[in-house]
């Protein structure tokens, strides 16, 4: 095998690829294990109803099938990461079409399926609700109505079919409004995105006679998938082992175990192993998406342009469950006045139940809907006060020492760099052949922030007898690249090539912990916890070395490929294997440097800040960018294409910037999607997902795909592996708000609804109200 | 369950009939989706692609094209033999789907299955293409206009295949442009215009416009067209055409568009598909 | 399901004899049977291009294509494309370039693009992003998968016969 540099800064390939290519990734459809049974699940019918009886007999009696369960037959234990209000199956009552209700396995997916098919269930229709004011209207039969009696992990939690409400104020806003010389004030909406990974979920489970499950399952955590598991199959977490097989992809979808203790409990109840894959259209009814909002949004400024006040209100539609509904809420709430200065603020974020599949955690997290307001009411803003809105931007961003809303210290500002290089770099392009007919130009930008620190990560570096390096994380690579950075990171610490490392791979009973890969915080946090490992175990190294050698540490230096030499003298040097056989035989037992993480800065500062109800206390380390996007818009169809766009993100370090720029481009390339294409649409007359396919539900292709240019800003953050902060959230904040921006500049009628597909476009164009 | 592969349009049509849910099997690219998704029960199936008569494209000599049931979308895009208007033909077997579908997909598979919004059907319509058909009671032909009946129905009979269409013609130095706006690339049509134009100078001699995704068939209205002809196609006479079409079609509510989208839109997409037609056909002559 | 209709095929370059199910696809088949799992199930409809084989030398949906009707066809996975341990230039590209993230839709990539390699030696970046939009990707973007479809296109011309040996 050759030897693979493997260096911070550099474009190395993804250490993964060659089995990637080859097809011989196994991911978890991949898994076919002896004796395997096939699992499928029985979907509610309905919106919503109670369940009045469940009978099994016939799906039982079907040839082949070894299995069938209900939630009669576990104990009715409700979870939730911040509202336990959700069971395994629906027992007494469903909440939305495709809600699990049973689950069979069989010797066949097709028995499974016909099983699955057979099981009769009789409800009672109760009213559904689809919508935020169908949800809080007067009358709105309540999705749950013990709501009052749930676990809840914070003080939001809402009553009716609120699920939560929380509050954030800074200054005196009512005040503040006689100060501004100019207000604007809007409502916008956005749509239902689907995440789409490619690879629909899935799980297998594989029992054992000490009964003990292993699953192997697409998902972004195994922590709390292992959590899960063991709450709904009523077993402790020693009996449940996850292993992350490869991911194809997850943007938040597959955060948390779903079915998947159904497959463990499948598994458990047959002895056998059994494999449970959702089609695409059971994955587009059951998993999640993302929340659809209104946000209500004001805000003032001086003649200046000098932001003054704003007041806004976000509401989202949840879904069924709460999930990590609250979260987004607050995440929400938080990045509702982006990187600006202003200083008075009233926000306040709401939650609501719905009869639809859950929302959930999605790349962005409830700052692309805000964002989508407020980056607009920024150019709108700039309309009224006759500036450029690039301007207006640069005026009020932040700067170093300023605070984030809640009263959490900018450290490092590099919000108005990031404007400024993207309006450089988008002003500095040539400019493209003149439009056809009917179709009209528009340049629009955005700028944004986002946080990458979250919860706690853990790793540990190991030094082999051979002189080689055991590295282990619980942080789950879904498709991004952290399996290749966070052995960058230690190579580099190390001076090792990739050969000399073992990265691990993610499993319940041997991996560190990390809470999930979410929030764009694996590079930030699990690259730091590799970090500091790596650095602890060179320090043990060193120490070694120096009594090896009898020379004082700080003469001595790493060398290239797992030596320590003596500075100044080529020629004296020793391995690591040489030290490893030291420490494990003879003095001070084996090398290992381990490190423990969490993020507890808190988000809120009560002398800054007055809170109520928010769910996450501790968030923050946010990241910087700005996107200029240019597009057409086609005035006889309302088709918005969009040309180009330079999207600038200032990540700290790029540790590897070949994936730095996949995530801003596919980011980008999937927030195009959201802003002018996809959105999940139910059917009013029976809360039926109405386009639960690849047919119906449309995502970018390769012809969609603009002229895009990454530019990376790394201006170093204080924290974070070498200064390092996320970027896999970002660009989705931005791309959307840009390009109604862009839409806006060239129609001069502004667009509120997301997505902005044709229809609402034309209706703008033809003066109807969108 | 059987699976057959007949070599004669004759042994095929008898496998057809020798029992309930046997279905013809094309390039499988509708057949394969619909039993993927369990949406139907097979008994049999019978391999069209083995049938002779039914695949390649000939030529005769009053220039009548003729193109076998299971030749594939690639092959008829790049046919050389459809000139003039009908490369209309060759344009929407072009724009259907994606290199992969296309590499699959079959025009006797497409036009039997009849989703209004498939790029084929505007395209046949002006060219005035003729269905082949073959079934148990022998053969016949069906003119394209007479063929779509309504929503995924046409006049195919039980167990009745299309052996080939037929295109004749088209005026001599006519053009054929199909055009359609779709959600994204390699989507179905959300609205489709088929135009076939041969102009006389400055005058339109001759015009045929067929319309997809708008109505539960494609739809052609020839007192549209016959106002046009003798016309400079000025805007205010194609708007004219172009509402009178648009009055022709009852649009759907579905997932790629609303109705009333569809009612706006379309008369503006047959005058901008016209304009380009009329300038190319300018530009050849 | 029956699997009671004979087929015999050649699947990289080995003959198999098999029995199938009526409406079997080859994706089934190559998976639930031979364990080939290179070729990926992501919806089953024809749509994102995931299960994209070859069929005598061209890109179609393995989820699409009847099993039974491949009767004395030559079928290549992603799996036959490497010879032992040398992976083919394609793939070699893809590597190079990084062009994946999560890699689900890579093995689909990777075979249209060799598809389009023996197809059409010169194409263009147009004809590039035309053949690619057959296959969805919803991680990278797109773009890092056509420059490395692109540059394998400038291997395989200057290598010649040697692509795919």
């Amino acid at each position: 095998m050759s030897k693979l540099e493997a260096r911070v800064g550099i474009r190395m390939p993804r250490v993964d690829a060659p089995e990637t290519v080859a097809g011989e990734a196994m991911y978890t459809d991949d898994f076919y294990l002896p004796g395997m049974l096939f699992g499928a699940v029985h979907g509610s019918p309905i919106a919503h109803g109670r369940i009045l009886s469940i009978d099994t007999s016939e799906a039982e009696a079907v040839t082949g099938v070894k299995a069938v369960i209900t939630g009669r037959d576990y104990n009715h234990v409700l979870a939730g990461p911040f509202i336990k209000d959700e069971t395994m199956f629906a027992t007494d009552r469903v909440r939305y079409v495709g809600e699990p209700v049973a689950a069979v396995a069989a010797t066949t997916p097709e028995a499974a399926r016909e099983a699955a098919s057979l099981i009769e269930v009789e409800y009672e229709d109760l009213p559904a609700v689809l919508s935020i004011d169908e949800a809080l209207a007067e009358d709105a039969p309540v999705l749950h109505e013990d709501l009052a009696s749930y676990f809840c992990t914070f003080e939001g939690k809402g009553t009716g079919n609120t699920l939560c409400a929380g509050d954030l104020t800074e200054g005196d806003v009512d005040a503040a409004w006689a100060e501004c010389d100019v207000i604007v004030e809007q409502t916008y909406e956005t749509g239902a995105q689907h995440h789409l990974y490619m690879e629909p979920s899935g799980a297998v489970a594989e029992p054992d006679r000490q009964g003990k499950v292993t699953i192997w399952s697409s998902l972004q955590s195994i922590s709390l998938a292992q959590q899960r598991v063991a709450e709904w199959v009523n077993i402790p977490m020693a009996k449940v082992r996850m292993v992350a097989p490869r991911i194809g992809g997850g943007f938040g979808g597959k955060g948390n175990a779903h079915f998947q203790p159904a497959a463990a409990a499948l598994a458990l109840k047959t002895g056998r192993p059994v494999k449970l894959m959702l089609t695409r259209s059971e994955d587009f009814e059951m998993m999640r998406s993302r929340h659809p909002s209104r946000v209500h949004m004001k805000t003032g400024a001086k003649a200046d342009g000098t932001l003054v006040a704003r007041e806004f209100e976000v509401i989202l539609d949840c879904g069924a469950y709460a999930d990590d509904s609250p979260g987004v809420v607050s995440v929400a709430v938080l990045m509702g006045r982006g990187p600006y200065r202003i200083p008075n603020i009233r926000a306040r974020g709401v939650g609501v139940y719905t009869n639809k599949l859950k929302a959930g955690a999605y790349r962005g997290y409830g700052n692309p809907q805000v964002s989508f307001a407020a980056e607009q009411q920024l150019d709108e803003l700039a309309e009224k006060l006759g500036m450029d809105p690039v301007d207006l931007r640069l005026k009020n961003t932040m700067n170093d020492g300023d605070r984030w809303l809640g009263g959490q210290p900018v450290a490092v500002s590099s919000a108005a760099k990031c404007l400024e290089t993207a309006r450089d770099a988008a002003t500095a392009a040539p400019a493209l052949p003149d439009a056809g007919p009917d179709r009209k130009r528009g340049l629009g930008y955005a700028l944004f922030s986002a946080p990458h620190g979250l919860l706690s990560t853990a790793a540990n570096v190991a030094l082999r007898t051979d002189g080689s390096i055991a590295v282990a994380t619980g942080a789950v690579d879904i498709g991004q690249g952290s399996d290749t950075i966070l052995q960058q990171i230690v190579a580099d610490a190390l001076k090792l090539d990739l050969d000399q490392i073992s990265f691990a791979s993610q499993d319940t009973d041997s991996s560190p912990y990390d809470w999930k890969t979410a929030a764009s915080r694996v590079t930030y946090m699990a690259g730091q916890a590799c970090l500091n490992a790596a650095i602890e175990a060179r320090e043990k190294i060193l120490v070694h070395a120096s009594d090896l050698m009898e020379v004082a540490p700080g003469d001595l230096e790493l060398r290239d490929g797992g030596k320590v030499g003596i500075v100044g003298i080529p020629e004296k040097e020793i391995t690591f294997g040489m030290i490893a056989g030291r420490a494990h035989y003879q003095t001070g037992g084996p090398v290992v440097g381990a490190s423990e993480i969490m993020f507890e800065t808190p988000a809120v500062d009560p002398a800054v800040a007055q809170s109520k109800g928010l769910a996450f206390s501790k968030v923050g380390a946010y990241s910087f960018g700005a996107h200029a996007v240019e597009v057409e818009v086609d005035e006889v169809t309302g088709e918005v294409e969009v040309l180009r766009a330079w999207c600038v993100h200032d990540v700290g370090r790029a540790i590897n910037p070949a994936m730095v720029d996949g995530q801003v481009i596919g980011g980008f390339v999937q927030g195009l999607g959201y802003a002018l294409l996809e959105e999940m649409v139910w059917d009013p007359d029976d809360g039926r997902l109405a386009n639960p396919t690849l047919m119906d539900y449309k995502i970018p292709t390769a012809r969609e795909m603009p002229e895009i240019h990454s530019i990376i800003l790394e201006t170093p953050f204080g924290d974070g592996p070498h200064g390092a902060r996320g970027v896999g959230e970002p660009p989705i904040v931005g791309a959307p708000v840009a390009i109604a921006n862009a839409i806006a500049n060239a129609i001069g009628k502004r667009p509120t609804v997301m997505p902005m597909k044709p229809e609402r476009i034309l209706d703008l164009l033809d003066g109807e109200s969108a | 369950m059987t699976f057959s592969r007949p070599s004669t349009v004759e042994e095929a049509v008898a496998a057809l009939s020798a029992g309930e849910q046997v279905a013809p099997l094309a390039g499988g690219a509708t057949l394969m989706a619909i039993a993927n998704a369990g949406l139907v029960e097979l008994e049999g199936l019978v391999q069209m692609a083995g049938v002779g008569e039914l695949s390649g494209s000939s030529r005769s000599d009053d220039g009548t094209v003729r193109i076998g049931a299971m030749r594939l979308h690639r092959k008829t895009a790049g046919d050389d033999l459809l000139i003039d208007g009908q490369r209309v033909i060759a344009d929407a077997a072009g724009q259907i789907g994606n290199p992969a579908i296309r590499n699959m997909g079959t025009i006797g598979g497409s036009v039997a299955f009849a989703d209004p919004a498939a790029d084929y059907l505007p395209s046949l319509l002006a060219a005035d293409a003729v269905l082949e058909l073959a079934g148990p009671s022998g053969r016949r032909e069906v003119p394209a206009a007479d063929f779509f009946l309504g929503w995924m129905e046409t006049a195919l009979a039980e167990n009745e295949i299309i052996v080939a269409v037929r295109v004749p013609p088209a005026p001599a130095g006519s053009v054929g442009i199909y055009r359609k706006m779709s959600r994204v690339a390699g989507d179905f049509a959300t609205i489709s215009v088929a135009l076939v134009l041969q102009m006389d100078g400055e005058t339109c001699a001759d015009i045929r416009i067929g319309v997809g995704g708008c109505n539960p068939t494609p739809v052609r209205v020839p007192d549209a067209e016959t106002a046009l002809v003798g016309s400079d196609l000025n805007t205010d006479a194609v708007d004219v055409a172009a509402r009178q079409i648009t009055d022709a079609c009852e649009p759907q509510d579905d997932v790629r568009a609303s109705a009333a989208y569809r009612s706006r839109v379309l008369p503006r997409i047959i005058g901008r598909v016209v304009t380009e037609g009329r300038q190319i056909a300018l530009e050849g002559s | 399901m029956t699997r009671n209709i004979p087929v015999s095929l050649e699947i990289n370059g080995d003959p198999h004899d098999l029995r199938v199910a009526l409406s079997d696809s080859i994706l089934d088949v190559l998976r639930d049977q031979l364990q080939l799992t290179g070729a990926k199930r992501g919806c089953n409809q024809g749509v994102c291009g995931a299960c994209t084989v070859l069929v005598d030398g061209r890109a179609v949906r393995g989820c699409l294509t009847n099993a039974a009707a491949c009767e004395g066809e030559a079928v290549t996975t992603v799996e036959g494309l490497a010879e032992g341990l040398t992976l083919h230039p394609v793939q070699e590209a893809f590597v190079e370039a990084g062009a994946m993230q999560c890699g689900f839709c890579t093995p689909g990539m990777v075979l249209a693009t060799a598809a389009l390699l023996s197809e059409n030696p010169t194409a263009s970046r147009e004809d590039v992003v035309q053949a690619l939009s057959s296959n969805l990707c919803r991680c990278s973007g797109y773009q890092v998968i056509i420059d490395a479809a692109l540059a394998a296109l400038e291997t395989g011309v200057e290598i010649g016969g040697e692509a795919g040996a």
